[in-house]
């Protein structure tokens, strides 16, 4: 048995400052820890977010411009503050390495979903309260994939739609939102997004890079 | 005098930073007049010391570091110096722990938050908030990175204790 992970090992993954061992896999008191951590971040992340700088303070700093120039200025930082908070405030640059974190650490949990089920039709309509869009369960039948069940996540201090696939021994966590989840890469798993019906889409697994492609074909069916 | 050129690449680099540094002066000063002023001066003082700046390297971590001087030296922010180094508090426990925050907790968190030290509550708004790595944590607040790993380990466990 490897020794547990110390609050020191554990922050730093958290920050994105060094990698998640395999170890946090596997132990899921240290997942716990982990999980947490991240949580406490992102309740930080929102108690500290106190709003954009008044307009009067902006006028301030900028007294000399002409009235287009400060009507043009507000627009443009207007538009910068609503479309940064669409895309999650603060961007993470190792975005898909936080959530191939929560897949491990939900992996790791004795119950990684609230809601158990292979049929969509059980699965869809028990997220209709829980998160505010529609999530879109495909039908797995004649694939080699199973669902297994869903739970609401938290990830930026938004609602985001978890839904957990097997397929033979191997699990695919994916991840739905309205917004942009950002990144491109994570280390050690192979992942995949991809945008439909309005809504994006990771999934993330063990597996390789086709059968995420084919689960992705799946939900686009 | 400076030039109009300079003027406008200075206010280019550093106007998209009005609202983290608003978000950080409030967060220094905890009260919102306060933190205009104390904003204002960091801007004056950045268009002033512009020449300084080194093109290319992390105008976000100059300008924090500018807003952070000018406060240490205000009256609140001499108030706001701790009489013990922190850095020399016992280490925290080493074992992992399970400490969910309750989103319900909103409120207490806040409160949390207020009552850390300076220096504990600025890392935290730095990591958390603007999503800042260690090394332009570092950078913004002149100590060495080890110093912002343990500021933040001690400021988390402080949230726990105090939600606990």
């Amino acid at each position: 048995m490897t020794e547990h992970l110390t609050m020191h090992d554990i922050q730093l993954i958290a920050d994105g400052e060094s990698e998640s061992p395999t170890h946090v896999r596997e132990c899921p008191q240290c997942a716990n820890a982990l999980v947490g951590t991240m949580q406490l971040k992102s309740a930080v992340r929102d108690a500290m977010s106190t709003g954009s700088a008044p307009a009067s303070l902006r006028r301030r700093i900028r007294p000399q411009r002409s009235p287009w120039m400060l009507l043009a200025a507000a627009a443009a930082i207007t538009a910068i503050v609503l479309g940064a908070s669409l895309l999650f405030v603060p961007r993470q640059p190792n975005a898909l390495g936080e959530l191939a974190d929560m897949h491990a650490t939900l992996l790791a949990s004795p119950n990684p979903v609230d809601v158990i089920s292979t049929d969509k039709h059980t699965v869809r309509p028990w997220f209709e309260s829980k998160v505010p869009f529609s999530v879109p369960v495909p039908e797995l039948a004649s694939t080699p994939f199973q669902l297994i069940g869903g739970r609401v996540v938290y990830w930026h201090g938004t609602q985001v739609a978890y839904l957990l696939v097997g397929k033979a021994a191997h699990r695919i966590s994916v991840f739905v939102a309205p917004q942009d989840f950002g990144g491109d890469s994570a280390p050690n798993v192979s992942t995949l997004k991809w945008q439909s019906g309005g809504l994006h889409f990771v999934a993330i697994g063990d597996v390789p890079q086709a059968d995420l492609a084919q689960l992705r074909d799946a939900f686009n069916r | 005098m400076l030039r109009m050129a300079e003027r406008e690449s200075f206010e280019e680099l550093a106007l998209p930073l009005l609202d983290s540094l608003y978000r950080y002066a409030r967060w220094l000063t905890k009260n919102a007049t306060e933190a205009e002023d104390l904003v204002q001066e960091a801007y004056l003082k950045g268009l002033r010391g512009f020449e300084s700046f080194i093109a290319g390297s992390n105008i976000r971590a100059w300008m924090f570091r500018i807003l952070r001087n000018t406060f240490l030296t205000s009256r609140t922010g001499l108030r706001a110096i701790p009489p013990v180094p922190l850095d020399e508090e016992m280490p925290d426990p080493e074992t992992p722990e399970t400490n969910f925050v309750q989103r319900a907790n909103a409120d207490a968190l806040r409160r949390a938050i207020e009552d850390l030290p300076v220096e504990f509550r600025e890392v935290l708004l730095m990591c958390d908030v603007e999503g800042m790595r260690y090394k332009e944590i570092a950078e913004a607040l002149s100590i060495p990175m080890g110093t912002v790993t343990s500021r933040l380990l001690r400021a988390r466990a402080r949230i726990r204790k105090a939600l606990s």
